[in-house]
């Protein structure tokens, strides 16, 4: 009998193993590589993929960026035209600088993500369609550069999802996206 | 210890324990109980504020005001998430040393020490907590800088902590005086998981040490900054690996219950050892996948970490889910508990409810908490899981019904093997595990729907009410109420595990000894070695049910990736 709670008899390491325990390692092992693989192959073929550059900044200096940026930009009613593909966002305690913005269906945007205080969370739905969803941390002292294409025009609405205090649950704004 | 034991102990303090077979010293199990009760106590503590959390987050209550919601979150968080596993830890290391070799436990003076920290810890944390005001917020689980906690709330995570790296000294003393006396023996395949757990907890806590030291000093202003990427990177370490403490004591405990409830055998020990090996190489750094979608780390960073690593401990994982079940199955087989595909397992005794809690605790947590942890460790599916209220739901399903439920069982045996006492209110601790573990199970379903369809964040008091917009999460209302009422039962279940083991140590009768589950203790601990090797008893069962869950594996990793094909372009 071999007993979790004693010390193995004989040379256990030689003991032979269960057909079916076998046959689920190498199932298991397949699946692992499985999982890898695709996620290698997503970077290739996939078009969601939570990557782009880091850049160190201060906060001083993003914001300033980020007045830029709404400098450039035409002001309308349902929020800031960008100049160009680059977008930024400021996170902030509480609200988002450089939101609402109006961007067009099919092209590509640099989201410029960085925060002028704590950390937060720029989390992005569909109203049409709330399981389109997405989420991406957002660090002081850095800016990341994740590239966008909408392709349904629509309301995507932003909620920060970090606790970033007591205001937290207020940090609301909008992407319009025009066809 | 207490004066509620009905054992005596011989005069070199000895006593054998007439179910497990085991030699158990005074002096680990006065520790077991000290460590045990204080979990117990955290337990309590923790669930009376799940009520308050429950109760805010199901908005039709909406019981707390949101800035009170986060100090409640955050005492629900500690007393949870760490107080009530890490006590636990402590003393299931003590029963997977000195208990199971038969030893004293070594320098008892520091498992005192370690203790008298560790409670100076959790109650300092929880005090700070309390007492969060301005400029100061509640730390939550996490506490990432640069936002502010008091500096009272790092210095009792750091107390805590090197308190828990005390304690853990006094089993690592015991195994190395085991190995001293006897260099070639080998360790029963319980003492070893608990060494695996050790070596892991060790990690852990180093890098809680390496969080909570340069935390404090910031806070105190004698470090001018902390980068938060920095932060976050070391506070993983601490923060996953406190979980990945969980899941090694609790696979340690699954092993045990199994075996001493219901006869269960080891199906393989070489493979369960390499499983257990696994874990220590690879499950640390798969804490990583908590940057999966944060910037700073590089992508070659993140896939080595969710792949390469992460793998390695999700096979280590899966060949436990199969390893245990198994060992189960060969084991009744063997005694003539059951024939045909699944007799083994239906005949098992059910009523008992260290074995159903740890049956269910091995379902639950392996179809909820296991699926959805490797899904969400894929770099990009991370995107639709991160701090959504999916992850809540997948870290309730592996923490309140996986390892939770573990312990509940252990502690149902702790009370009868350790205490010596029978259970007091048998009908309700018959019933106890499958209310809690079915309830719970609901809950944290609810979560995760309400997270991956709906996008609903986790940490937040008011989704169908957010300040200044007509938006909001009313589509999710409905899974919400079903989480509502699922919570409230599972609250429940939790307190009467709670009244039983405090109506057993005041009330509970003398526990006579075996038999227990439905075996005789003879047969169980290996009377008779008549039967054939475990290997070539039938698996067919085990094989079935774990197809199944590799089926449904399959498909909810399907489902995943197409609910993200569905969003917008990212990336390049």
């Amino acid at each position: 009998m071999d007993s979790p709670l004693d010390e193995p008899e004989g040379n256990w390491w030689d003991e032979a193993v269960n057909r079916r325990e076998t046959l689920w390692i190498a199932l298991s092992a397949g699946w692992a590589l499985s999982l890898f693989g695709w996620m290698i192959g997503w970077t290739e073929f996939g078009d969601q993929n939570n990557v782009g550059q880091t850049y160190s900044i201060t906060p001083d200096e993003f914001q300033t960026k980020v007045a830029d940026f709404k400098d450039r930009a035409e002001d309308t009613e349902r929020g800031l035209v960008p100049a160009d593909e680059d977008v930024y966002v400021g996170a902030l305690q509480w609200g988002w600088d450089g939101l609402p913005v109006v961007l067009e269906a099919g092209e590509t945007y640099r989201f410029h993500l960085g925060s002028y205080d704590v950390q937060h969370g720029f989390s992005v739905r569909n109203e049409e369609n709330l399981s389109q969803q997405m989420s991406l941390q957002i660090l002081p002292d850095y800016e990341w550069v994740v590239e966008m294409e909408f392709d349904e025009p629509s309301t995507y609405h932003v909620v920060c999802n970090e606790f970033c205090g007591n205001g937290h649950r207020s940090m609301h704004s909008t992407i319009h996206v025009e066809g | 210890m207490f004066g509620r034991s009905t054992y005596d102990y011989d005069d070199d303090g000895f006593r054998r324990c007439s179910v497990t077979g085991l030699d158990i010293h005074r002096s680990a199990e006065d520790m077991v109980k000290l460590y045990g009760l204080t979990a117990i106590l955290a337990l309590a503590v923790g669930g009376v504020f799940a009520v308050f959390v429950a109760l805010t987050r199901w908005e039709v209550v909406g019981l707390l005001s949101p800035g009170d919601f986060y100090t409640y979150l955050s005492i629900h968080a500690w007393n949870l998430l760490i107080f009530w596993m890490v006590f636990m830890e402590i003393a299931i290391l003590y029963v997977g040393g000195p208990f199971v070799l038969g030893r004293k436990l070594a320098l008892p003076s520091l498992a005192k020490a370690g203790y008298v920290a560790m409670l100076a810890g959790a109650v300092t944390v929880n005090a700070a907590i309390w007492l969060t005001s301005y400029p100061n917020n509640a730390p939550l689980l996490t506490s990432y800088v640069p936002l502010e906690s008091s500096w009272q709330f790092y210095l009792g995570a750091l107390v805590f902590v090197l308190g828990a790296i005390v304690a853990a000294l006094p089993f690592f003393a015991t195994m190395w005086r085991e190995k001293r006396e006897n260099p070639n023996a080998t360790l029963p395949l319980v003492a070893f998981g608990a060494f695996a757990t050790s070596i892991i907890a060790f990690e852990a806590l180093v890098g809680g040490v390496l969080t909570y030291g340069p935390a404090l000093l910031w806070r105190l202003e004698i470090l001018a900054t902390l980068d938060s990427a920095f932060y976050r990177q070391m506070y993983w370490i601490i923060g996953h690996g406190s979980q990945q403490i969980n899941l090694l004591a609790m696979i340690t405990v699954w092993y045990f219950i199994t075996h001493v409830v219901g006869g269960a055998e080891v199906a393989s020990q070489k493979v369960s050892r390499t499983a257990f090996v696994l874990y220590i190489f690879f499950i640390n750094m798969g804490a990583a996948h908590h940057l999966m979608s944060d910037p700073v780390v590089s992508t070659g960073w993140r896939m080595w970490n969710t792949s390469y690593a992460a793998y390695g401990a999700v096979l280590a994982s899966m060949i436990h889910a199969f390893a245990i079940p198994a060992g189960l199955e060969a084991g009744r087989r063997a005694k003539g508990k059951g024939g045909g595909l699944f007799g083994w397992l239906w005949s098992g005794p059910w009523d008992d409810p260290g074995f159903s809690a740890t049956i269910l605790s091995i379902v639950l947590f392996g179809f909820l908490g296991g699926i959805t942890g490797v899904m969400m460790g894929q770099m990009q599916l991370n995107m639709t899981w991160h701090n959504t209220l999916a992850v809540p739901g997948h870290f309730h399903a592996t923490v309140a019904t996986g390892t939770t439920l573990a312990f509940m069982g252990l502690g149902y045996y702790v009370l009868r093997l350790v205490f010596g006492r029978e259970w007091s209110l048998g009908p309700i601790a018959k019933i106890q595990p499958f209310l809690y573990g079915g309830a719970m199970g609901v809950t944290v379903v609810m979560m995760m729907y309400a997270g991956v369809l709906f996008g609903v964040p986790r940490r937040h008091p008011t989704v169908m009410d957010i300040p200044g917009t007509e938006f909001s999460f009313e589509a999710a209302a409905p899974f919400f109420a079903i989480f509502g009422v699922g919570a409230l039962v599972s609250i429940v279940g939790g307190a009467l595990f709670v009244v039983v083991a405090l109506a057993t140590l005041f009330t509970g009768d003398e526990f006579e000894g075996g038999p227990v589950g439905d075996l005789s203790r003879t047969v169980a601990d290996g009377g008779g070695s008549d039967h054939e090797p475990v290997h070539e008893q039938s698996m067919r069962g085990t094989f079935v049910l774990t197809l199944v869950f590799f089926a449904t594996f399959v498909v909810l990793t399907a489902l995943n990736w197409y609910l993200l094909s569905n969003i917008w372009g990212i990336g390049p």
